[in-house]
């Protein structure tokens, strides 16, 4: 993969996996989701799991599981708001880089 | 490496973290490595890499990568939100394994970062400012001192005053009664009224006697403290 993903899509690609799970999902899970998509050094997940959950954008919650704890994380409202955020923003982003390389031009309007 | 050996590590290079962080990234990695199971131990110990990678990656974003720089605004209460991307070449990188490969056509969205804190300018400035101004500020630091020190020694020139009197009125109810118990055997009267007087001394040297040790033992360290926590106020506020 040859382009670097930022802190903020590295969170939108997170944030987009747990949404997949209304009713939540766990961080061994989500790691697999997500390097199922793009290739991600697991040493790096934790932190962005972190960041969604201080910002709000995550909740937890502890499930007994066959004897052991597990931590589960699900999208909040404000998360959901922030998802849909991050998505036309892409999409934005995503169209006028695309524009580029099909050599249509790029109108200023278009913002 | 087993896991506990890789878990223990990490929880070590996680000591200057606050402990509820630490805890937290602990709990997280001991389930990762429960769910992955038992016979994927190694898979995982290889795939999450050094551990010290691990731990720096955790603090990074604890303590975060200098002024702002992973600066990007959330949604508000209003639903006219901004998103400005963040520069970061370095860091956050998804994947670590293209480090070594040439990178020829590596795309970067680079956006011109805000500075926060003080402009060097700014600096420069207060400094010239603090040179100029030198002999005014000496002055005024030296009167400050003139008055702490003053309003020092007051403070303990009457806990010394305040003793001294103690000890000279307990001298005295020593003097008066026992002047006044020989005197009993000859004039009883005045023996009594003697006695009496040095009680009233002695009563009146008390009061001065817990009056000085309150002041030393307790309002002075008392004072001591207020006077720390001052400091640390301003100290955190600061921060």
């Amino acid at each position: 993969m040859l382009f670097n993903t930022g802190a903020a899509l590295l969170d939108a690609i997170v944030l987009a996996v747990v949404a997949r799970e209304p009713e939540g999902t766990y961080g061994y899970k989500i790691t697999q989701e997500v390097r199922q998509v793009i290739e991600l050094s697991e040493s790096t997940l934790y932190p962005v799991l972190r960041r969604l959950q201080k910002d709000e954008c995550l909740e937890v919650y502890d499930r007994e599981c066959s004897g052991r704890t597990r931590r589960y994380y699900k999208v909040t409202s404000r998360g959901w708001a922030q998802l849909h955020l991050y998505e036309s923003e892409w999409r934005s982003y995503s169209g006028k880089i695309t524009g580029l390389f099909e050599g249509r031009p790029v109108n200023r309007s278009e913002a | 490496m087993s896991r506990t050996e890789y878990m223990r590590q990490l929880e070590s290079l996680l000591q200057n973290i606050p402990d509820t962080e630490r805890e937290e990234a602990l709990q997280y990695y001991n389930e990762y490595f429960n769910d992955a199971g038992p016979e994927n131990e190694q898979n995982v110990i290889e795939a999450l890499g050094n551990p010290a990678k691990v731990a720096e990656n955790i603090k990074k974003d604890i303590f975060g990568n200098g002024y702002g720089e992973n600066n990007y605004q959330r949604v508000g209460a209003d639903s006219r939100a901004v998103i400005t991307y963040p520069a970061d070449p370095q860091t956050e990188n998804g994947n670590n394994r293209q480090s070594d490969a040439p990178q020829t056509a590596q795309a970067q969205v680079v956006f011109p970062q805000k500075k926060e804190g003080m402009s060097t300018g700014m600096i420069v400035l207060i400094v010239i400012l603090c040179i100029l101004a030198s002999p005014v500020i000496l002055g005024v630091a030296s009167a400050g001192i003139g008055v702490a020190a003053g309003l020092i020694a007051g403070w303990f020139g009457l806990i010394i005053g305040f003793g001294a009197t103690a000890a000279a009125l307990i001298l005295v109810l020593i003097a008066l009664v026992a002047v006044g118990i020989i005197s009993m055997f000859t004039h009883p009267f005045v023996g009594m009224c003697l006695i009496g007087a040095g009680l009233i001394c002695g009563g009146v040297g008390l009061l001065f006697l817990m009056l000085t040790v309150a002041m030393a033992g307790i309002a002075t360290p008392a004072i001591c403290c207020w006077i720390g926590g001052l400091f640390q106020k301003r100290g955190k506020k600061e921060a």
